[in-house]
């Protein structure tokens, strides 16, 4: 008894580490779609990029690269769905130098479901460095300081631009990130012109951003894979992150399998010794 | 002066900062020592200042509905001209960088010490990379230098990162499977803290509490895992992460203040006196 109580305290980590490979690439065999409750965080950046009149501008950071993709992707694709569904106008704006190449990818695959153009309906700001300095002279002047998109066309001859002048004629401010980036958009976009912002974030990154969303500087908050879900079950599109999430599920199960586990062998154990029977 | 250049322009302007450079780098390094930390310091309160001067400076800071046109004050146009020298003094640390490394590695491949195979590879692929890198600004769609550089990066560079990251995963299960035991009440309120956030995080934990009535129906809602998460991230964790951010906003102000007005002391000119 004491053996097998020693053994689910010390389970080999190889052992572990097997078991988590397994349980997290399994479901992507699988498909099937557990039910899933949207958090309060997520139907609210829903509910305002919803409330949006056609046409509306939106600036969307993409400051993530390969390392939070798994998280990051899924967020955008949802974001740039919802946006082009809804027929907003938006540029994508990097901080992170992969951000720029991944997010294009998206938005090209995306648009002409949605029969979007580059240039007319959304435009490629590009990948942009010292994000402080960058957004303090960014916010009363964009066209000048952008000046071209991605392509080296200027800015100011633009369809897309049409109408934008500086920070206050953005509807909404997005940031997807696995990092914060998101403390400086608000330190110098949203705070100062009083914008509306939302935030897609890693699991990691979402506790202190939750701080951001009760003191009201965010309107709603992606946190992690399952806000990705959450958010592509309010679009009704099953994208890659509600297939993520199965693996994220079978994995967080793994972890607290074992934590119980190895806990309850320990009072076990604790109880045996006390009594000092069966040793 | 500070708008993009084009063409022949640009390369004169590419040349001639660098040659400046050089001439500065060169007269930097001829400078007695004892005037090294005066100028730096006298460079890094120019720098401050203009910063200080920009933000504080009560003319028009910013554009409003009403008024779209207010664009800051007389130093505002200046700001991201005046930052674009901050990628220019990363782009010389990144040099420093990359000579020590060439210097490193290949001493190991000439020596053939232990793991110079490693420094070899080092080698191959910053040349690999450096040079489809640039040859990707210019060659045409569907060229074998823009494909070679799309099989670098995203095929290794992005691959490799992604598994960096995710081999975070392995790790973080083989700890928490050790670090959460109940051996104390410190211990055990942390394990549970955390079991219901993990638990309120998947769509399988949530189901354990769908029995349950809705928060909004009756008291009982209350204990369903989500709210219970919810609970935790922005009842208990927000005033915390508050608090840590208000420390942290005063001490980063505290020393921004000292190396700015050149109080700071451990530095590099404290060792060289």
């Amino acid at each position: 008894m004491l053996r097998v109580l020693r053994f689910l305290q010390t389970v080999d980590r190889r052992f572990l580490y097997a078991l988590l490979m397994l349980v997290v690439v399994t479901p992507f065999f699988i498909n099937f779609q557990l039910p899933a409750r949207v958090s309060t965080a997520t139907r609210r950046l829903y509910d305002t990029i919803e409330s949006l009149p056609e046409g509306s501008f939106v600036l969307l950071g993409v400051d993530w690269g390969a390392g939070t993709r798994g998280e990051s992707r899924p967020h955008t694709e949802a974001l740039i769905h919802h946006l082009m569904r809804k027929r907003l106008r938006f540029a994508l704006l990097a901080f992170d130098p992969q951000g720029k190449k991944l997010a294009q990818n998206i938005a090209l695959r995306l648009q002409e479901q949605y029969g979007y153009r580059e240039g007319v309906h959304w435009v490629n700001f590009g990948y942009k460095v010292d994000q402080e300095n960058y957004l303090k002279a960014f916010g009363p002047d964009i066209i000048g300081t952008v000046k071209q998109d991605i392509h080296g066309n200027p800015l100011g001859q633009l369809e897309v631009m049409k109408g934008i002048k500086n920070a206050n004629d953005i509807a909404l401010l997005l940031d997807v990130t696995g990092s914060s980036t998101y403390e400086t958009y608000i330190q110098f976009l949203q705070g100062p012109y009083k914008l509306k912002m939302g935030l897609g974030t890693t699991s990691v990154m979402a506790p202190e951003a939750f701080n951001r969303l009760d003191a009201g500087q965010l309107v709603g908050l992606i946190p992690g894979l399952a806000g990705a879900t959450e958010y592509e079950r309010l679009l009704g599109i099953p994208g890659k992150g509600t297939r993520a999430t199965n693996s994220s599920n079978a994995a967080h199960l793994l972890v607290i399998t074992f934590i119980l586990l190895g806990n309850l062998a320990m009072v076990m154990e604790r109880r045996l010794r006390a009594q000092g029977g069966a040793l | 002066m500070f708008t993009p250049k084009t063409g022949a322009a640009w390369w004169g302007f590419v040349i001639g900062s660098l040659v400046l450079s050089a001439i500065l780098v060169a007269v930097l390094q001829a400078v007695p020592q004892r005037f090294r930390r005066p100028i730096i310091l006298t460079a890094t309160f120019i720098g401050g200042l203009f910063y200080a001067l920009e933000f504080f400076l009560p003319v028009a800071p910013m554009p409003t509905p009403q008024d779209p046109n207010r664009m800051g004050n007389f130093l505002t146009p200046y700001v991201v001209p005046f930052a674009d020298t901050l990628p220019v003094i990363a782009g010389f640390t990144v040099g420093l960088g990359v000579i020590n490394l060439f210097l490193l590695h290949g001493r190991r491949i000439l020596k053939g010490a232990t793991g110079w195979t490693n420094s070899l590879v080092f080698f191959i692929a910053f040349f690999l990379m450096l040079t489809f890198g640039i040859l990707d600004k210019t060659a045409p769609e569907g060229s074998i230098p823009k494909n070679i550089y799309y099989l670098l990066q995203e095929g290794a560079y992005q691959a490799l990162d992604a598994t960096m990251f995710s081999i975070i995963a392995f790790y973080i299960v083989s700890a928490a499977y050790r670090a959460f035991r109940v051996r104390s009440l410190e211990a055990t309120m942390l394990l549970i803290t955390a079991m219901v956030v993990m638990l309120g995080q998947i769509t399988v934990g949530q189901m354990l509490t769908n029995w349950l009535p809705e928060q909004s129906e009756s008291f009982w809602g209350n204990f369903r895992v989500e709210v219970m998460r919810d609970w935790i991230l922005t009842k208990a964790n927000t005033p915390a992460v508050r608090a840590i951010n208000f420390g942290l906003g005063v001490g980063s102000l505290a020393v921004a203040l000292r190396i700015w007005l050149g109080l700071e002391r451990g530095s590099y000119f404290d060792s060289q006196r």
